[in-house]
């Protein structure tokens, strides 16, 4: 599945440019430094975590995107910063639990 | 013999703090990891140390998985990312001039004051960049470290590490406190 299916299947609001990407996997977690330890390339990163150091730790391990779910406000600086790098910001109204579901009814695991 | 050609895995993961404390004598800081959420204040000579920051965080090596050789990294404080807050700094310079070439800069710290005399190798700065290039579609752009020595006024510079802070807090920091 590419970052556009996603967007489509799982009916999340994209907030920057949709950067074609595969994605590879998800990877959850609201720690930079977990992310940072555990995130591999590709992955699609949930977290409810919006602040711009989300956007050089999604880049440092070069997530497929990074989707902040539970409705969070995601400030504009963030999102300048996202578009700036190609990193693609999606975003849900889902509590994580059930967006993570219905992510593995999609077909997406942690790889 | 061929040289091994390195792959690096990050092995020894240990989560913990980075602890940032200053003089409010001698306005010197310190840094250092703590397995622990301290916020000590103590006195030390005339200096009164007091913690400004304490970001949760982790420390690794890595392991070439061609060779086992071992990098130690407990020498990495962490890693910070431009602001782009100081127009004519060589840090923000190398930005702009690799960001053409989709190559994004972060800056390696060490603790300091050591790491002020004593900076982690360039050797070791070029294994770090190694191993995050490793691990991404490096057709579409790269990752290179460079020292903190660039940095045109460390009291001056607004660039942020990657860390957590607040983590123990419901409310999340509008801001992040400056460090230095």
């Amino acid at each position: 599945m590419n970052t556009k299916d996603l967007v489509e299947n799982a009916g999340l609001k994209a907030l920057t440019a949709v950067e074609p990407r595969d994605v590879s996997g998800v990877f959850v977690s609201d720690m930079l430094s977990d992310a940072m330890a555990g995130a591999k390339s590709g992955n699609l990163w949930i977290t409810v975590q919006t602040h711009k150091n989300i956007v050089p730790a999604a880049n440092l391990v070069d997530a497929s995107a990074v989707l902040i779910t539970s409705g969070k406000n995601v400030p504009q600086e963030t999102l300048d910063l996202a578009s700036q790098h190609g990193i693609t910001i999606l975003w849900t109204e889902l509590p994580t639990f059930e967006m993570i579901g219905k992510l593995y009814a999609l077909g997406l695991v942690t790889k | 013999m061929a040289e091994c050609q390195h792959r690096w895995a990050m092995i020894n993961q240990q989560f913990g703090f980075t602890v940032f404390e200053k003089c409010s004598h001698c306005q010197s800081v310190r840094t250092y990891f703590s397995l622990h959420d301290t916020w000590d204040e103590y006195k030390e000579g005339q200096c009164h140390w007091a913690i400004v920051e304490n970001a949760q965080t982790f420390k690794f090596d890595l392991q070439c998985s061609n060779c086992g050789k071992v990098e130690k990294f407990d020498d990495l404080l962490g890693l910070l990312f431009c602001t782009s807050c100081i127009a004519d700094c060589e840090v923000e310079i190398i930005r702009r001039e690799c960001a053409k070439d989709r190559i994004f800069i972060l800056v390696a710290f060490g603790f300091l004051p050591e790491a002020e005399s004593q900076p982690i190798p360039e050797r070791k700065l070029q294994i770090l960049s190694d191993y995050f290039n490793q691990q991404r579609d490096t057709s579409r752009s790269r990752i290179k470290i460079i020292w903190f020595d660039k940095i045109k006024s460390l009291p001056l510079c607004r660039g942020e590490f990657i860390h957590d802070v607040g983590m123990f807090s419901l409310e999340a920091p509008e801001e992040r406190k400056p460090l230095f």
